[in-house]
C-alpha cells in the first residue's frame, strides 16, 4: 500500500515538472497537459524499477524508450512531432545532482589542503561524470527512439488504424 | 514519401532556397534536430519540385537547390542562425506548414507571410516562466529527497535567477553571461540552506535549484545528431551546451566561494 502511494506522489511530482519545463521549452498550451502525464509515467516506471533494485542507468533507459515509444502514439493525438512532447518530459530525469557532485568535487581538487584530506575526490569526480553521461546518453537514445526505429520517416507516415489511412487519403 | 514532382511553376530555385533557408535556419535555432530540419526541407523542395542538399551546423545551413530538367535553374546558399532560444511551438508549427505545402494547400507567397507570423510568435510571459521554474525545481527537489523548506528555497532561487537572466537577456548582454549572473544569484539563495543548516537535506537544494539553467535541448540534440550522423552540427552544439555547463558551474563557484568552500 505504502509502495503505491509512494509511486502516485512520484508521479504528481514528476507531473508538475515537465508540465513547468514544457513551459519553459514553449511546448504549446494543447500538448503541456499529454506532456505531464508523459513526463510522470516515465518517471513512475523508474521509481518502481529502483525499488525492485535496478541500476540507476538502465531503470532510465527503459523509462526513456517508454517516453519515447508511447511519445509518437500520443503525438498523432494531439497533432505535435514527438520531440516537442517527449523533450520536456524526459528532462524529468535530468542527472543533475551527479552533475552538481562532479563539479563541487572538481572545484574542491583545485585546493590541495582538501585533496591532502580526501584523496577520494578524483573517483568521485570520475564515477559521477560517468553516472551523468550515461544517464544523459539513455535520455537521448529515448527521445531519439522514433528516429533509430524508423529511420528517415516521418512520424505522420506511420499508420495505427485504419481510420486515419482514410483520413490521410482524403 | 511519394510526392509527384511536379515541374516548378513560377518558383525560382532561388526564392525556394530562400524560404528553405529561413524555415531550416529558425528551426535550427528552436531546438530541433538535424533530420527534423532535413525532412521539413526536403518535404517543401519537393513538392515545389525541386531537389535539395545541405549541410546542417549549429551555426548556419548551407543549402543546395536544382531543378533536374533546367540546369540553369539551380542555386546554392547560406544563412547564419540566429541565436539560440529554445521555442518548441515552432518546431509544431513550421512542420505543419510544411505539411501544407506538401499537400498544396497554399501557396508560395501565403506560406511566407505565413512563415513570417510563425517567426514573430511570442514565447510565454516571462513572470510565467518564472514560476514555472520555480515549481519544477522544487519538485525536482522534493524528488531528489529534499524537504518542504529545501524545496521551497529551491523554488525562491530558481524563480529569482530566472527573472534576472531575462532582464540581462533584454539588456542585450552576452548569454554566457547571464547564464553565469544566474547561477551565482541561485546559488547564492540555495546556498542559505546549507549555510543555516534549515532543511533536511541541503544539498539536494544546491543541486536541483541550478537545473533550470542546463541546456537539455542541445544536449539531447547533440546525441541524436550524433546519432542520425549530422557529426558537424553534433559537435558544434555539445561544445555550445558544454560552454553554457562551464557557465553554470563559474556561477556556482563563484557564489560558493564567496559563501566558504567549506561549508560544502
Amino acid at each position: 500500500m505504502e509502495l503505491i502511494s509512494n509511486v502516485l506522489i512520484d508521479f504528481a511530482l514528476a507531473f508538475c515538472v515537465a508540465f513547468c519545463w514544457g513551459i519553459l521549452f514553449g511546448t504549446p498550451w494543447k500538448a503541456l497537459l499529454v506532456t505531464g502525464l508523459l513526463g510522470g509515467f516515465g518517471h513512475g516506471i523508474r521509481f518502481i524499477l529502483l525499488q525492485s533494485n535496478m541500476g540507476l542507468v538502465a531503470a532510465t533507459l527503459i523509462a526513456s524508450v517508454s517516453i519515447g515509444l508511447l511519445g509518437i502514439y500520443v503525438a498523432h493525438k494531439v497533432h505535435n512531432p514527438p520531440v516537442v512532447i517527449t523533450m520536456p518530459a524526459c528532462i524529468t530525469m535530468i542527472p543533475g545532482l551527479y552533475a552538481y557532485r562532479s563539479m563541487l568535487a572538481g572545484i574542491k581538487l583545485s585546493d590541495q589542503a582538501i585533496l591532502d584530506k580526501n584523496p577520494n575526490i578524483i573517483p568521485t569526480i570520475a564515477h559521477n561524470a560517468v553516472l551523468t553521461f550515461s544517464l544523459l546518453f539513455t535520455l537521448a537514445v529515448g527521445i531519439s527512439i522514433s528516429a533509430l526505429l524508423f529511420r528517415n520517416k516521418s512520424i505522420k507516415e506511420i499508420r495505427f488504424d485504419k481510420s486515419r489511412t482514410r483520413l490521410k487519403e482524403k | 514519401m511519394e510526392n509527384t514532382t511536379k515541374s516548378p511553376q513560377n518558383i525560382k530555385a532561388n526564392e525556394v532556397a530562400e524560404f528553405i533557408l529561413d524555415a531550416g535556419v529558425f528551426l535550427m535555432a528552436s531546438g530541433a534536430h538535424s533530420g527534423r530540419v532535413w525532412r521539413n526541407c526536403r518535404r517543401i523542395a519537393e513538392h515545389w519540385g525541386y531537389r535539395m542538399n545541405f549541410t546542417p551546423t549549429f551555426t548556419g545551413i548551407l543549402v543546395s537547390v536544382w531543378d533536374d530538367k533546367n540546369s540553369e535553374n539551380a542555386v546554392t546558399r547560406y544563412k547564419t542562425a540566429p541565436s539560440n532560444s529554445v521555442h518548441l511551438e515552432t518546431l509544431t508549427q513550421i512542420s505543419h506548414l510544411s505539411w501544407k505545402i506538401a499537400y498544396g494547400e497554399i501557396e508560395y507567397n501565403d506560406a511566407r507571410c505565413e512563415l513570417e507570423a510563425i517567426k514573430s510568435k511570442a514565447h510565454y510571459p516571462f513572470w510565467l516562466v518564472a514560476l514555472a521554474v520555480g515549481i519544477s525545481c522544487g519538485c525536482l527537489c522534493t524528488l531528489a529527497g529534499g524537504s518542504l523548506i529545501d524545496a521551497a528555497l529551491a523554488f525562491c532561487g530558481a524563480s529569482v535567477g530566472s527573472v534576472a537572466r531575462y532582464f540581462i537577456l533584454k539588456k542585450q548582454f552576452n548569454q554566457f553571461l547571464s547564464i553565469i549572473i544566474a547561477s551565482a544569484i541561485t546559488t547564492l539563495i540555495a546556498g542559505t540552506d546549507t549555510i543555516f543548516g534549515l532543511g533536511r537535506a541541503p544539498e539536494m537544494t544546491l543541486a536541483t535549484s541550478v537545473l533550470y539553467l542546463i541546456p537539455g535541448v542541445p544536449l539531447i540534440n547533440s546525441v541524436i545528431d550524433l546519432l542520425e550522423g549530422y557529426f558537424s552540427a553534433s559537435i558544434a552544439r555539445s561544445l555550445f551546451a558544454a560552454s553554457i555547463v562551464s557557465s553554470i558551474a563559474v556561477g556556482m563557484i563563484l557564489s560558493i566561494m564567496l559563501l566558504g568552500i567549506n561549508n560544502f
